[in-house]
């Protein structure tokens, strides 16, 4: 027990240390680049949520709240997942320190990246409260969202990164994906909106659960939400299981690549 | 308080076979010890230092430590480039659980870097980066250093400063150079075919490693 207490401080000690490392590579010294983490999930997800309310002002949600809070949930999803293909080369030299493992580095980063649209959602809501009046209707389902779309990605991010690893080039297939991902993914629907056998189909995304949960938490009395959380807790434990077991595979790789190229 | 090699064997998959870097090594350093590793290029040197330094797994055997080791100095210890000294130097001192500011003011009084130290690591020439390695890693001070030939300091007074500092600590050196393991090292062991040879006499080793 005082071993696990022990390596559990060890972890965090790890992680901390990680983090403000990236911070200060990622934004600079100057304290106007961590404006940049809030500023571009903000910005994409503001301006898109202003499209579409100029496009249809008559449906029964507010478009900007409905667009622009569901882009900055997808930012997070895409934020981790791009950024997965490179976590391992741009550190690998950190893991000549005993004490850093390859899901540290991960961790560290997604971290940042959830307390960055945490901020900006937060800021969102808030603002929208100020201006029109309206709150989501249950907080809790929100934030409940936010965190299985965190964990969700994580978990995937750890597959991508290990064959990013193994296989030289997917990096682009991933950005690719994430690109032909977003019309599926839940952003821009409803499953109440879509034909029977297209929801059957939406359903299998686990992405599209997270949508729906997060819209039940908007606006949930306005319209019929369809979604299961234990199915996106499903996704959330299996991705982890193979891809931390595919980082301790790409762990001992490393040994060998070295090794021939030294 | 030591480093135990218990029946270690390591060996790389290879262009026809397997490329053994170590049959059956074992071997015992105490934490006073100063111990220099020999071995010609190619002998598989540098596996045997990511061993001791914990960051690759042998095949069979075990390594028992119960001192506390540094990272292997000299392949570079994660220094971020965009980031000044100082602020690598918090980083590792964060990383370490040292206390932050003991460990940026004993690199700023031993690495010699003067203006430079808050300036990004980028802007270094390859001696400042490789003394604010060097200083770095005795700021944390481990019980024992890993060095993998980074000692290329030279006859300077940063190099004379670091080979005193690092002479009332544990070392273990990996090196093909009889002189500096001479200089620095109480013992040595040499590291040929796959097997490693530990001596109490120097010359011994030196004699041995130079009939190689």
């Amino acid at each position: 027990m005082a071993l696990v207490l022990r390596g559990a401080r060890v972890q965090n000690r790890v992680i901390v240390s990680l983090i403000i490392r990236e911070l200060g590579a990622r934004f600079g010294r100057y304290y106007f680049g961590y404006f940049w983490l809030f500023i571009e999930p903000l910005l994409f997800g503001s301006v898109i949520g202003l499209i579409h309310y100029m496009r249809d002002r008559a449906t029964v949600f507010g478009p900007f709240e409905f667009f622009a809070v569901g882009y900055v949930m997808f930012f997070i999803f895409r934020g981790i997942l791009s950024r997965a293909p490179t976590a391992i080369p741009a550190n690998r030299p950190l893991l000549f320190h005993r004490l850093v493992t390859l899901p540290d580095i991960f961790f560290a980063r997604h971290l940042i990246e959830f307390f960055a649209c945490a901020g900006v959602l937060a800021l969102m809501l808030g603002g929208l409260y100020v201006v029109t009046g309206s709150f989501p209707e249950s907080p809790i389902k929100v934030v409940a969202a936010l965190i299985l779309m965190t964990l969700l990605s994580q978990g995937l991010a750890f597959i991508w990164g290990a064959i990013a690893e193994a296989i030289e080039g997917t990096a682009r297939v991933l950005q690719v994906f994430t690109f032909l991902f977003l019309p599926i993914g839940g952003l821009f629907f409803l499953v109440e909106w879509l034909p029977g056998w297209v929801q059957e189909i939406v359903l299998w995304i686990p992405t599209v659960h997270i949508f729906e949960l997060l819209r039940d938490g908007q606006f949930g009395s306005r319209f019929r939400p369809f979604y299961d959380v234990f199915y996106v807790i499903g996704w959330i434990v299996v991705t982890h299981l193979i891809g931390l077991a595919a980082l301790r595979i790409t762990r001992e790789r490393l040994g060998i690549e070295k090794a021939l190229s030294s | 308080m030591s480093l135990e090699l218990i029946d270690v064997h390591k060996s790389y998959p290879m262009l026809g076979g397997r490329k053994i870097i170590l049959a059956g090594a074992n071997g015992r350093v105490e934490r006073s010890e100063r111990l220099g590793i020999l071995g010609r290029n190619g002998s598989g040197k540098s596996t045997l230092v990511r061993m001791i330094a914990g960051v690759e797994a042998p095949n069979k055997g075990r390594i028992k430590r119960s001192m506390s080791i540094s990272w292997p100095i000299g392949m570079g210890a994660g220094l971020k480039p965009t980031l000044t000294g100082e602020e690598n130097a918090r980083f590792i001192a964060r990383l370490y659980g040292k206390r932050e500011d003991r460990v940026v003011d004993f690199v700023a009084g031993f690495a010699e870097l003067e203006e430079y130290y808050r300036m990004p690591l980028m802007t270094y020439s390859s001696g400042m980066r490789s003394r604010l390695n060097l200083s770095i890693s005795l700021a944390v001070d481990f019980d024992c250093f890993l060095v993998d030939e980074a000692l290329a300091v030279g006859d300077t007074r940063f190099g004379r400063a670091f080979e005193e500092r690092i002479l009332r600590s544990g070392l273990i050196l990996i090196s093909h150079s009889p002189a500096m393991v001479r200089r620095l090292c109480t013992r040595a062991a040499v590291l040929d075919k796959g097997i490693l040879t530990f001596y109490d006499d120097i010359d011994e080793a030196l004699a041995t490693y130079n009939a190689l």
